[in-house]
Order: C-alpha cells, then structure tokens, then sequence
C-alpha cells in the first residue's frame, strides 16, 4: 500500500476538494458552511465521525467548534500537546492512529464518558502562514477498515482550503472588531471635543486647541464669562494617558468649572478643586492645571498654577516665563498656590501642556521650551488664530507623543489690517529703481502726501541698500522679502533677508553733525520713522528689519 | 530696469567743470558717479554738479557728494551743488547737509563763486 492514492480514488478526491473549495470560497456563513463541509468530509473519508477543533484565542485551548458523527462532542477543550488533536496541532503534524484503544496518544476520556468506541484516528493540522489555527480529524473508517497513509494525505490536502477560509474569517473578524472599537473611540473622542468651549469670533481674547496624541485626550480647557464682565479660563492635563485619564478628564474639566462660576480669585480656585480632588483621585493619579481671569477693561490677567509648564508672554520679540507654582491637583490637600498678576496690553500670553515641548522630530529629541519660542517667534506676525493654526501644523509635522493643549490670551488686533504691497527681489543694487517705483505707486494708493512718500521710499531704499551691502556682504547674494500693511493710520513697512543674521545692536544711528559719508542710512531711516527694529529670524539665519510711520490726518488726507 | 534715463557727464566750461546727473543717483552707479566727480577735481580747481534732472537720490550719492566736497576743500578747490532739484534738496535737508555745500540755483552763480 502506497501513499499515492490509486487513480480512481484521486480523480473523486480532487472533484471533492473543488467543491469543497468553492463552496467556502463563496460561503456567506461560515460556521453552516463548515458544519456542512465537516460532515461532507466525514462522508468521503468513509468516517463514522469528523470533528474540527479551533484554537481558542482568549484561552489557548482547543475547542471542538463542530463535529458531525452519532457523539456531539461541541465545545469539548482540549490543551495543545493533548491527545491526538493537541499533538496534531503541537506538532504541526498528520496523526494516523490505527488502533485507539491501545495507543497511548489516545485521550480515553471521551469514549468513557460517551460510550463511544474510538477504533482509528486520521487528524491533521489546519495550517496557516502563522502556523496551525486548529485540527480536523475523523474517526473510524465506516465498516471497519483501517485508515492508511493515503487517507491522511487526502485528508491534509482537504484541510488546506478549509484552513483558509477559516483564518480569512477569522482575519476579518478581527478588522470588524477593530473598527468598532476606532468607532467607539472616535465617538468617545467627538463627545470629548463636545466638551471644549466653542470658539469665540467676537473680539474674543481667548483661544484654546487641542491635539491628543491618540484618539482621545486626557488635556483640556475651558473659558467662560463671569458676571462681572471677566472671563475665567483654565487648562489643565492629566496624568498618564487613554481611556481612564480621558474619563477622568470629563470629571476634573467639570469640577475646575464649577469651583470657577462664582469668580473665586485664582489660588482659592484651585486650593478648592484640590481638596475635592485629595478625596477622590486614586492610583496615584494627579493633574496639573492652571486656572485665571482676565479683565478686558484693565488688560489685567491674574492666574495659578498647580504643576503646570510655565506660561509664555511673548512681547516685540521677548519670550518671559511665568511661573506660579504649586503642586499639581490631587496630591496634597493642604496645597497653596501662588498668584500671578500680569498687565497683558497687546502682548501674547501662552498656555500649553507638556505634550507641545515633548514634541519629537525625527531624530527623537524632544522639541523643548526653546523650540517651541523659536515656533512661536516665526509666526508672530499672524493674527491669533491663523498663529495658533501655524503653530499646530508646525508641531504636527513633529511626533506627538503626549496630548498637547495650547490656550493663547491676546486682545485682538485690529482687523483693518491691509497688505498693500508685497514684493520679493534679488538684493541687487539694480533692482532699486524698480522697488522705489512700486513703493511710491503703493503709497500714492493710498494718498500719502508726495513729500512723506518719498521719505518712506527713501528710508526704504536705505533699509533694502544696507542689507545688500552689509548683511549679504560675506555670502551670496539672495533675496529681500518686502511687506508694506497698513492698520489704521499705521504703515509698517518689513524687510526680511536670508543674510546672516546682524547683531541688532551694532546698528546705531550716528550724530548727524559731522560730515562725513558713511553710515547715514540708519541715521535717516531713524528721522524718518516712528520706530524701526532689527531682529534675527529663528533658525539662525535671516533678518527682519520693520519699520513704523503713523500718518496723520494731514499727512493723510 | 530702464536705466538708460540714468546720465552722468562733465562738461567742461573754460577753468569750470560741471558734472550733469539725471535720473534716479542709487547704489546701482553712484561708483561712477563718484569716480566722475573726483576725475573732474582732478582736472579742474572749480567744480560743480548740476542736479536739477535727478529725480532721486540714496545716502551713496550723497556720500559721493561729500566725498568730492571734502576732497576740495582739503585742496583748497572750489566745489558746488547747481540747480539742485526738490529730492534732492529733501535728503539733504534730512542729512543736515544743505547748509554744508555751497549750493547755487544755475551755472551762472556757481561759476562766480
């Protein structure tokens, strides 16, 4: 006897497998087609019982999922290495038992418990790339013959499609699976943002943003009127992150808000979300938060902070951190907490969490407190909100790693603020003459009277020759970046470079009372100006020069 | 750019030589402006520059400017501004200058002295 099946058997073993193949190819149902395929199985091996055993993800055992034979032994589990099936499935390998009761790899449990007599076992392994997922096997060749070789050949060639239409099911069940918990937690996430104060567009000082790192957040913040005309605000994080620190989030946004609504002042603020906290919080968790109210009418902000970063006020090009510590909420129930108190004006107080600091780029290290500046530095000339959005998309170009919550407090700017020429050229002395000619036309658009303008073009000229002569004097030449805006009755007027960046503080006007030639630029630009300043752009490259003339109501008209 | 309406000649009038500027004097050529006037200092005790088509005019044509007064008066040469346009006039007034070259309103009064 052969392995090789004769011929007749191996032609009705192939048209068998095709059927069997397709129907799991096109089954709807898998567990009825598989029900079915099992005893259509056991019918052609010539077998008085067939069952399937599936490893159980959860538990690791192997259970018998279906079976088809006068004993239902369905849900019957057994360990992997045990009996015949386990040793199948640990050995990813064909058994063939041709006499049960005296083999010891036989488990005799079932046919004790059953009464049912196991004469001969062909069981094979359900394989997969990731290896076997299960076994089938069949007992007892039908009037009393004995499996051989061949059958378990025929058997394992049988298992294959059936191994594969079981692990695609199983494949898809797991996406399925999946995708409701991304539902689930992306509606998590929707009834957490629901939870964020909406953006405000009348002249509101605030702004707040928040990007989780993962689906849902366990930052937050909050701002709300108070009756006497301030707003309260707060912005906070908790400890560690996911699920518990997003539902802990909920609790903790709400309770900051409560304690908030009758304007207590800012330390008693949080000493009593404190206390609340001390009761409650468990697994060493904690939050950190800070908690304020400004007053629109006297640009007067006031705030604590329990453990959090400390706040950045960034005025013309200075960054000064605010700290006002006190330990995070949630630890100490005797905690105080320091106030600060500030005289925002125009300038830009920022908010922000860890998480914006721990930004990573692609090397892994950490954006820290200096490259946030630099970030913020670069989009200081945008409106808040377009700042915010800059500043988000440049952090998301980073790794977040941690959830990161930004809140800004600047009084709007007004918005009357009109772009009236733009205008980018090489720095090139010939290029002069065209420059000038723009400018004046600008500046004619907008009936500044002829003897102003061209002492506006000239300090311009002065501001765009200096830097071809001096800034891109010791590198190539590149290119001067020109801005005319106008807001109210104020021109600025920005010059940025790509030159490398100049010591602001070498360029000095110089006393006009001697003659001589050089060196006057400045000294005419300063005249001729309200105000003008040179700073480095961020990066280490590149320079801004902006200058200022408030035109009058003469002057203007 | 045109700048072909940018001119910078000397004229040479008896012992008096005049340099004609027209157009906008910027850091593009205020070199030969520059080289010009000192050129004419060379040839002449008694130089001036007429400035009546100049349109326009940067700190380093005015620095030409000053370069050519101070290199006559250390020779003990006479040097003038003629006809000197409104712009021309504003920058100097701004750099306090106005008062510092002798300045003529044509080339009658600047060759008397």
């Amino acid at each position: 006897m052969g392995v090789v099946a004769a011929p007749a058997q191996e032609k009705r073993a192939l048209s068998f497998l095709a059927d069997l193949s397709q129907a799991l190819a096109v089954s709807l149902d898998l567990r009825t087609t598989l029900a079915l395929a099992v005893e259509r199985i056991a019918d052609f091996m010539l077998a008085e019982a067939a069952s399937m055993f599936l490893i159980d993800r959860a538990s690791g055992l192997l259970v018998c999922r279906i079976c088809a034979g006068p004993v239902d032994i369905t849900g019957l589990k057994l360990e992997v290495g045990q009996g015949v099936v386990g040793r199948t499935v640990a050995e990813n390998a064909p058994q063939v038992v041709l006499d049960a009761q005296r083999d010891p790899r036989v488990n005799a449990r079932v046919d004790a418990e059953t009464g049912f007599v196991t004469r001969s076992i062909l069981c094979v392994p359900l394989a997969t790339a990731q290896g076997p997922i299960g076994a089938l096997e069949v007992i007892n060749r039908r009037g009393g013959g004995l499996f051989d070789a061949a059958d378990a050949e025929i058997l394992r060639v049988i298992a294959a499609p059936t191994a594969l239409a079981i692990n695609n099911a199983q494949l898809a069940a797991s996406i399925v699976e999946q995708t409701r918990i991304r539902r689930e937690l992306e509606l998590a996430r929707s009834i957490q943002k629901s939870l964020l104060p909406k953006r405000r567009r009348d002249r509101f000082p605030l702004i707040g943003v928040n990007l989780p790192a993962h689906e849902i957040s366990g930052d937050f913040y909050d701002y709300f009127d108070l009756p006497d005309g301030r707003i309260a605000f707060l912005i906070g994080d908790i400890s560690g992150k996911g699920l518990d620190a997003a539902f802990l989030m909920v609790r903790v946004a709400s309770l900051l808000r409560w304690a908030g609504n009758d304007a207590p002042a800012p330390s008693a603020w949080l000493r009593h979300v404190n206390v609340e906290l001390c009761k409650t919080l468990q697994n060493g968790r904690f939050v950190c938060a800070v908690v304020g109210r400004y007053d629109a009418r006297s640009g007067v902000v006031e705030f604590a902070s329990a453990g959090f970063p400390p706040a950045l006020l960034h005025e013309s090009g200075q960054f000064h951190e605010i700290g006002a510590d006190g330990p995070p909420l949630g630890i100490l129930a005797e905690a105080d907490y320091a106030e600060q108190r500030i005289e925002l004006g125009t300038h830009a107080l920022y908010f922000f969490s860890d998480g914006a600091t721990d930004a990573r780029d692609k090397q892994r290290a950490t954006l820290g407190a200096q490259g946030l500046r630099e970030i913020i530095s670069r989009h200081a000339a945008l409106a808040p909100e377009a700042r915010l959005r800059a500043l988000i998309g440049d952090l998301k170009r980073l790794d977040l790693v941690d959830d990161t919550t930004f809140l800004l407090l600047q009084e709007p700017r007004g918005t009357t603020m009109q772009n009236l020429l733009e205008l980018t050229f090489p720095a090139r002395a010939d290029e002069m003459r065209h420059v000038r000619a723009k400018l004046r036309a600008a500046l004619d658009a907008q009936d500044v009277a002829p003897e102003l303008r061209d002492r506006l073009v000239f300090a311009v000229d002065e501001a765009c020759t200096n830097i071809i002569r001096h800034a891109y004097r010791d590198c190539p030449p590149g290119g001067i970046a020109l801005r005319l805006t106008r807001e109210h009755d104020m021109l600025s007027f920005e010059l940025r470079d790509e030159a490398p960046c100049v010591d602001p503080t070498s360029i000095r006007p110089r006393d006009l009372s001697e003659c001589r030639a050089g060196g006057l630029g400045v000294t005419l630009i300063d005249q001729l100006m309200d105000a003008w300043r040179i700073e480095p752009l961020p990066g280490g490259k590149g320079n801004r020069f902006v200058m200022r003339k408030q035109l009058t109501k003469v002057e203007s008209e | 750019m045109n700048n072909s309406i940018n001119e910078c000649v000397s004229e040479t009038l008896g012992d008096y030589v005049l340099v004609r500027l027209k157009g906008e004097v910027d850091l593009s050529w205020s070199q030969q402006v520059r080289k010009t006037i000192l050129a004419a200092l060379g040839a002449s005790n008694k130089v001036g520059v007429e400035l009546s088509e100049v349109s326009y005019i940067d700190s380093s044509g005015i620095a030409a400017l000053v370069e050519g007064f101070q290199n006559a008066r250390s020779k003990n040469q006479q040097f003038g501004l003629v006809g000197v346009s409104k712009a021309v006039m504003a920058v100097l007034q701004l750099a306090r200058l106005d008062r510092v070259f002798p300045i003529f309103p044509d080339l009658d009064a600047a060759r008397a002295g």
